[in-house]
């Protein structure tokens, strides 16, 4: 046996394992049900080699079949052609339609290269990486609506729960979906559900990474693992646990209180815009009605 | 006696579709009534669905609607519970669960717990029901009617019990939630249920139906699972989660008899006590009456006295502990 063999696929903090033949069951009706109310019969989603998009194109494929799922490839130019590789292999375990869509042109033509200017003027050249992650996240979600026309498909989102509590989304980016299969399960439940659907091993295995430059990983950059953090959040927001609970459940009060500062920080991104109230009836407020009701398929 | 079949409709109702809800009703009263059945219970809001919000209004009926009259209708011979928004002639909307029995609407309960915590927000749309009754059945049986939340609440299925039921009926739309692995089913709310439905059903010696509903609703999933249990708390039938279907199960209802006979716990309870007691704690509660047996400086409501202690007086009205 390999060293690799014997690690196990991934650490699962026990108190976030979940059934997750209920959970498989309870997400492929709901992607069923989003799909019905809306009156769609299929559905497209950004593929990225890493671990939720996979997950979500399994799900989704097992909910309606996999040939009205399109997975869309979006690389940019400094994308890891590892990245590359890994989507190539869930297209093919699942034998779902798939387009590569490169944004290159997209992103340089708007931050600009090699010395010469792009559509931001002289000083996109300069533009940190945060700037061009949120850009590049932004037109991968253009790229993703257009298809959502061209197929004929509701775009599903594959953003996670830690990720989304932290805020390490990009609004209007990779956030942006018609609805979202596994916003509410936490990373470590990720790699559970993807383990027990048969997302390939190297999938599950590696070091989860925004894939913004080369090397850069997503435990890199927070500095906290995946299950230490994923254990903080079920404790501090599922389990309402007040910060001295926290520190007698053993957590580094530090850590609390920088991870309670990127929740507080990140609340804009979870939630509808507000709109200034003026009139009697505004939606959101006083206007309430689900999203999907009678009349609201597409005809 | 002789023994009643009674059919779950355990069914995914089409939100605000009300049209198409109606028709899905008759179908499965018909298909009841092929198998024998002597009662149909459908799913809380089963005529609506769950997450209406400002639709409610939209869909709600008066007692004298002729869809309801048209449901009523289609159980000649046969009973049946249904589940809807009800338009009161003040224009309050109510959820309700109606008993409908050879033809006529027999018995409406309305909703008296809405929940409006956490995921829930009943109160925002609808009224509180203020009623529990027990009512005859022609299944020979006293009946009970409670939705959802109406369960989580320990004076209701008592109150039915002593009020004549031996059949209580619990209609639920009610969402699954926390999928940890070591729950029973791995559904915490499964577990929930399951506990109090098998408590109720034996504290009170009688059958308990549980109809809860499947499909999505916007994020949530409901998860079936409905139930009957006997009244010694044995489950008779357990539908599975998350499946669509008609379920049928055979019930004696001999089984009260011989249970009220073994475990007379009906016969045991204190009626009168309670409501001495409860007098008692209302007026406690409210600040209306001291509290004999409450340390100095508690609140009404509490016997012990907060931590912290010694706060200044209280505002008039808040409390007439003083002593």
């Amino acid at each position: 046996m390999t060293a690799a063999a014997t690690e196990p696929l991934f650490e699962l903090p026990p108190e976030l394992a979940i059934d997750t033949d209920v959970a498989r069951r309870v997400i492929a009706e709901f992607i069923r049900g989003q799909l019905r109310q809306a009156g769609f019969e299929r559905a497209v989603l950004g593929l990225s080699g890493g671990i939720d998009s996979a997950l979500v194109a399994y799900l989704t494929a097992e909910a309606i079949g996999d040939e009205r799922l399109l997975c869309v490839l979006m690389p940019y130019r400094t994308s890891s052609p590892e990245s590359r590789r890994d989507a190539e292999l869930v297209v093919a375990q699942l034998g779902a339609a798939s387009e590569v869509v490169e944004i290159t042109p997209m992103v340089d033509g708007f931050f600009g290269l090699d010395g010469s200017a792009g559509a931001a003027g002289e000083t996109g050249l300069e533009a940190s990486s945060l700037r061009r992650g949120n850009f590049a996240a932004r037109m991968r979600m253009a790229v993703l609506y257009d298809r959502s026309v061209t197929w004929g498909g509701l775009v599903v989102g594959t953003g996670n729960k830690t990720e989304a509590l932290i805020g390490y989304t990009t609004i209007f980016g990779d956030s942006a979906c018609a609805f979202n299969p596994i916003g509410d399960l936490y990373k470590s439940q990720v790699r559970q559900l993807s383990a027990a659907m048969g997302v390939p091993e190297a999938i599950i295995r590696k070091a989860p990474s925004a894939d913004l430059w080369p090397g850069q990983t997503d435990e890199g950059e927070g500095g906290f693992s995946y299950p230490l953090l994923d254990r903080m959040l079920y404790w501090r927001i599922d389990r309402r646990r007040s910060t001295e609970e926290m520190e007698a459940l053993g957590f580094d009060p530090a850590l609390v209180a920088r991870v309670d500062r990127m929740i507080a920080a990140s609340e804009f991104k979870r939630q509808v815009p507000p709109i200034a109230k003026l009139g009697p009836r505004t939606a959101g407020v006083d206007y309430l009605y689900p999203r999907r009701r009678p009349g609201s398929a597409r005809g | 006696m002789q023994s009643i079949r009674i059919a779950l409709a355990q069914i995914a109702p089409r939100l605000g579709q009300l049209d198409e809800n109606l028709a899905r009703h008759h179908e499965l009263i018909g298909e009841a009534r092929g198998r024998g059945a002597g009662l149909v219970v459908f799913p809380e809001l089963g005529l609506t669905g769950y997450l209406l919000q400002d639709l409610a209004a939209d869909v709600a009926m008066r007692l004298d609607d002729p869809r309801l009259a048209d449901l009523a209708g289609a159980t000649a011979g046969m009973s049946a519970v249904v589940s809807f928004v009800e338009e009161s002639a003040d224009h309050r909307l109510f959820i309700a669960a109606a008993l409908l029995e050879d033809g006529a609407i027999r018995h409406v309960h309305r909703k008296v717990f809405l929940p409006t915590y956490g995921l829930f927000d009943e109160r925002r749309f609808f009224a509180a029901g203020d009623v529990l009754r027990a009512v005859p059945s022609r299944l020979g049986l006293g009946v009970g009617l409670a939705v959802c939340e109406d369960f989580w609440h320990l004076p209701v299925p008592q109150l039915l019990a002593l009020d004549g039921a031996q059949l209580l009926v619990n209609v639920s739309s009610s969402p699954g939630r926390d999928l940890a692995a070591t729950n029973e089913v791995g559904l915490g709310t499964a577990t929930s249920w399951r506990t109090l439905m098998r408590t109720y059903a034996q504290l009170t010696t009688s059958f308990v139906v549980f109809c809860n509903r499947v499909g999505v609703d916007e994020s949530i999933s409901f998860w079936g699972g409905s139930e009957v249990i006997a009244p010694t708390g044995d489950v008779l039938f357990r539908a599975p989660l998350y499946d669509e279907g008609l379920f049928d199960v055979e019930v004696a209802p001999g089984d009260v008899r011989r249970e009220r006979i073994a475990l007379p716990l009906l016969r045991d309870e204190r009626p009168e006590l309670q409501l001495r007691e409860l007098t008692r704690i209302v007026a406690e509660r409210a600040g209306m009456a001291p509290d004999s047996t409450a340390e100095d400086g508690a609140e009404p409501g509490l016997d012990v006295r907060p931590a912290e202690a010694e706060h200044g007086g209280r505002p008039i009205g808040f409390g007439s502990r003083a002593r």
